[in-house]
């Protein structure tokens, strides 16, 4: 089990030794950004990125590389036109995830990645576009990747995004009538009192509004009553 | 017979149906498999062969409420689910009991967030809650068994023909369910105190001070 090549098996010497390779949040190492032991390559792709370059120039913002990963921030307008441009120039045919990042900054607050791959080469690539608070549309892909018409309904659920063409711009997991985007950073972690209702608690009843009901007292009735105990 | 007879309405004859209704109801549970997540693998456990709920009567899983008198509430509940979880209730016939499985279903267990009913117990009357994540099938026959307990310790024929006061003055736990919560316990004659009745001599031993309770 324990090779002794590999980085993450203890020194046999000192078994109890634990080692961790944790993944710093903020600036890597340098030899981290390719001596990553958890780094595949398979997110590596800088032919595809010189592609993207000289198709849409300025529309490429800029392009991070951390554990021999890419990630290409590129403009919000354009997303559709480089996702059309990738699928069929590029040959990235497999749409495997979208979805929203809430980084609750000042500027450029929210963020939407795009997980794209090509099964044809066998390269991922990971493209992410900024919206800011004061505009939360985004362009919706759908028209190119149908795949992605659950995964932007579950952006929107979630972070609020205003997918714009989506055929279909209902909310993935809450209901309907919900007022509020979860998965913001300020929604607290319990809800909102009162914005998801319970069921009757008697067959015609009114709703019940208070998601603590039990630990307030109420106690539903069967409508075959229990008798009252002895120690009551 | 049945109906208001003065007392509880707990004659000889009303007992007597009682033990024989309480004992039929308690050996034929029909469990409507409420199953929402992984508690309901070991519920499945639970009617499977090795642990066998045949032997309590009760491995006709049903799943029309129609036909089901014990819902088990197996995993964690949603808000959205919570709606339909209750209108299944409401259309189980009477008499009918509710078993909160499992953490999630008990107390919400650790889905402590904004789309999870924290309880079940927050919208059905809960009978029994098991504890565990997942509990395992043992822990379910327990409380098959503790409903059974329960049921045979009702007084069913003033509870089916006979709602107001009398059920109210039905004894149906003993005083030491309060000391050991959780034991459902048989109730014992001498600690019972029933009221005395509005008419004497209302049924065949004349005194119901202590009266046997069906069992």
């Amino acid at each position: 089990m324990s090779k002794p090549d590999d980085p993450r098996a203890s020194d046999p010497q000192d078994p109890e030794e634990l080692r961790f390779h944790f993944t710093p949040s903020d600036e890597p190492k340098p030899e981290q950004e390719t001596d990553n032991p958890h780094a595949k390559g398979t997110t590596r792709v800088p032919e595809v990125i010189e592609a993207l370059r000289d198709e849409f120039g300025a529309a490429v913002l800029d392009v991070e590389r951390y554990a021999n990963e890419d990630t290409v921030y590129v403009e919000k307008r354009r997303i559709r036109e480089i996702c059309r441009f990738l699928k069929e120039e590029e040959n990235f045919d497999y749409f495997i995830d979208l979805g929203g990042i809430d980084n609750f900054s000042e500027e450029d607050r929210y963020e939407v990645f795009y997980n794209l791959v090509s099964t044809e080469r066998q390269k991922r690539i990971r493209l992410k576009i900024r919206v800011d608070e004061e505009d939360m549309r985004v362009p919706s892909v759908v028209e190119v990747y149908r795949a992605a018409n659950w995964n932007e309904r579950e952006a929107y659920d979630m972070f609020g995004f205003t997918f714009v063409d989506h055929p279909d711009p209902r909310r993935m997991y809450m209901p309907e009538d919900f007022e509020y985007h979860p998965l913001r950073k300020e929604f607290p972690q319990l809800g909102v009192p009162g914005s998801l209702p319970l069921p009757p608690q008697t067959p015609d009843g009114e709703l019940t509004m208070d998601p603590f009901a039990a630990a307030h007292g109420s106690k539903p009735v069967k409508s075959y009553e229990e008798p009252a105990t002895d120690s009551e | 017979m049945a109906g208001p007879s003065g007392g509880n309405g707990q004659g000889f004859f009303t007992t007597r149906v009682d033990a024989l209704l309480n004992w039929a109801r308690s050996n034929s549970l029909m469990p409507m498999p409420m199953g929402l997540a992984c508690c309901a693998i070991e519920m499945m456990g639970f009617a499977g062969p090795k642990y066998d709920s045949a032997r309590f009567g009760s491995e006709a899983m049903r799943f029309s409420p129609r036909q089901a008198d014990l819902m088990i509430v197996a995993g964690w509940c949603s808000y959205k689910m919570s709606h339909a979880i209750r209108r299944v209730w409401d259309q189980m016939g009477d008499p009918k009991w509710c078993v909160a499985m499992g953490a999630c279903a008990s107390t919400g267990g650790m889905h402590r967030c904004y789309g999870v009913v924290q309880g079940v117990d927050n919208f059905l009357p809960v009978d029994v809650y098991i504890s565990g994540c997942p509990p395992r099938p043992e822990s379910v026959l327990h409380a098959l068994m503790d409903i059974q307990e329960k049921i045979r310790n009702e007084y069913s024929v003033v509870q089916d023909y006979e709602f107001g006061k009398a059920r109210e003055r039905a004894p149906i736990m003993p005083e030491n369910t309060s000391k050991f919560p959780g034991q459902l316990e048989k109730p014992k004659a001498t600690d019972l105190t029933l009221e005395a009745p509005d008419t004497a001599a209302d049924d065949a031993e004349g005194s119901s001070s202590v009266e046997p309770v069906a069992a």
